[in-house]
């Protein structure tokens, strides 16, 4: 008999350890060594990975949330010190510059298309699917438009000439970095691969405080609301991964994984029933395998896949 | 071979939730308290290499028929079982067929969940687990803030995600010490 006990708090270790920030390539493949030399190292590391993110949901917790009685009263002056920086942060920005009027380029990619632009200036720009972007790189203005879609930026830093992403009334600038940018109407997420960013929400109100994002940050931004999840670079791996033609899902809603799916492909799925919208998928696949997905939900979940033509439905 | 991602989708998704119902399973027909968590991770490590060569169509009578299965065998080489204990486990699947599914938490019954699992930590432990999910500290960030150990905090840090796991995976949510960790506490005391 195995002695469960044991595996489990290596397991616990390794978890752990895969949080920290220095968290390397070789560490990972450390680990992967480790989980396939045998299969109780393997069940037992994804039944803790996954106990274990059921428990973030404390990161809900709220200091001003009614405490248990026995709970130390210290606890509670850690976490009101913590709460500002772990909630939102609402940002109000006024600035709005009049744009300096260069020669603009667009570019634009299809449904399921990807495409690599070197621009003037040395800086490399890779546009997801069904992407708009305007440019204007020329003499000392470094300025982009992303109307719609992803870009993923390479900026060759110039400390006199700034590059600026303006996403609708968002401003991105670039402090000497690798990131993309991703916008869905007044939806923005912006993932910061290395090097930092500097970005400023809408030019409503009273102050301007505009917030540096660094390496493993990824900040959604939704009306006036920012909000930050700092030092995140799996998930920002997770994020880059269409610019290796793959969607990575991490416990995501069948809902949210159809959606991305959606993206790439003309052939839309829909998702008939909510109960199963809300199911979790975790997994890697082609972005533009619309087939090789509904497949899975067949015949690992044992969903029902009608193909319509324009549209895949899926029902329980 | 199954793609070891689809295995693990499967994996977390349609056994893990079943926890319950298999420790209680497990529990019924096991004397030994003790050895309950060894046979659950024998059972999954079985349900596992099954899957990997195909998913089995329903998780549920999958799950009972391994766990059953493999007591038979444990209490046949163990030697010193009844007839009637195995043939009680030949039938025990009937009976289980029938029993409510679990249910799925909703997002709110899952933070109650894991507030009661916390508040049944010892205090140490809680406060590690607390930094760590709420102000996403790194062990050595706890560390400094508690003014203790790296070592010490990870050892916490260990025993908290242990307990919490198991509480959320509706176990009782108490602390199990490892046998190596049991050795070495036992040889500290005997110095």
């Amino acid at each position: 008999m195995s002695d469960s006990a044991s595996i489990e708090e290596i397991s616990a270790r390794w978890l752990l350890r895969r949080e920290e920030a220095d968290w390397s390539g070789e560490d990972q493949v450390e680990l992967d060594k480790w989980l396939n030399s045998n299969m109780e190292n393997k069940v037992a590391y994804w039944r803790l990975e996954h106990g274990w993110r059921k428990a973030d949901r404390l990161a809900a917790l709220q200091p001003f949330s009614p405490a248990p009685a026995h709970r130390p009263r210290r606890l509670w002056r850690i976490s009101a010190t913590a709460a500002p920086l772990a909630a939102c942060l609402i940002l109000c920005v006024l600035t709005v510059s009049s744009v300096d009027v260069a020669r603009h380029k667009t570019y634009v990619t299809e449904i399921g298309a990807r495409e690599i632009v070197p621009l003037a200036d040395g800086t490399q720009i890779e546009l997801n699917t069904a992407t708009t972007l305007r440019t204007a790189v020329q003499g000392q203005v470094r300025e982009v438009w992303l109307d719609q879609g992803e870009v993923y930026f390479e900026v060759v830093h110039d400390a006199t000439r700034p590059f600026v992403v303006h996403v609708g009334s968002r401003t991105l600038t670039d402090l000497g970095t690798k990131f993309s940018v991703r916008r869905n109407g007044d939806h923005v997420e912006v993932a910061v691969v290395s090097g930092r960013v500097q970005l400023e929400n809408e030019p409503v109100a009273t102050t301007s405080m505009p917030v540096t994002l660094a390496r493993g940050d990824i900040a959604t931004v939704h009306g006036t609301s920012t909000s930050v999840l700092p030092n995140s670079i799996d998930k920002v791996d997770d994020l880059l991964s269409w610019r290796h033609g793959l969607l990575v899902f991490d416990q995501s809603n069948l809902a949210d994984a159809a959606s991305e799916f959606n993206r790439y492909s003309r052939k839309k799925l829909i998702i008939t029933d909510p109960t199963i919208a809300r199911m979790r998928i975790s997994g890697r696949f082609e972005s533009n395998n619309l087939d090789g997905f509904t497949r899975l939900l067949r015949l690992a979940y044992g969903l029902n896949v009608a193909d319509e033509g324009a549209v895949v439905k899926i029902s329980d | 071979m199954v793609d070891d991602e689809v295995v693990k989708a499967w994996f977390v998704q349609e056994i893990l939730p079943l926890e319950p119902s298999l420790t209680r399973f497990i529990r019924s027909h096991c004397r030994q308290a003790a050895d309950v968590a060894d046979l659950r991770q024998d059972v999954y490590v079985r349900i596992y290499a099954a899957a990997r060569e195909q998913l089995p169509r329903q998780a549920r009578p999958f799950m009972f028929t391994t766990a059953r299965n493999h007591l038979i065998n444990c209490a046949k080489r163990a030697q010193i079982v009844s007839i009637e204990y195995v043939s009680d486990l030949e039938a025990s699947i009937l009976a289980i067929d029938t029993v409510t599914p679990d249910r799925t938490l909703s997002a709110q019954d899952e933070f109650r969940r894991v507030r009661t699992g916390l508040d049944r930590l010892p205090p140490r432990c809680r406060e590690v687990v607390l930094l760590r999910k709420i102000e996403g500290l790194s062990t050595r960030e706890v560390a400094m803030r508690l003014h203790v150990g790296i070592d010490t905090v990870e050892q916490q840090m260990v025993h908290g995600m242990r307990a919490l796991v198991d509480f959320m995976l509706g176990g009782s949510g108490k602390i199990r010490r490892a046998a190596t960790a049991k050795r070495s506490l036992e040889k500290e005391r005997n110095r």
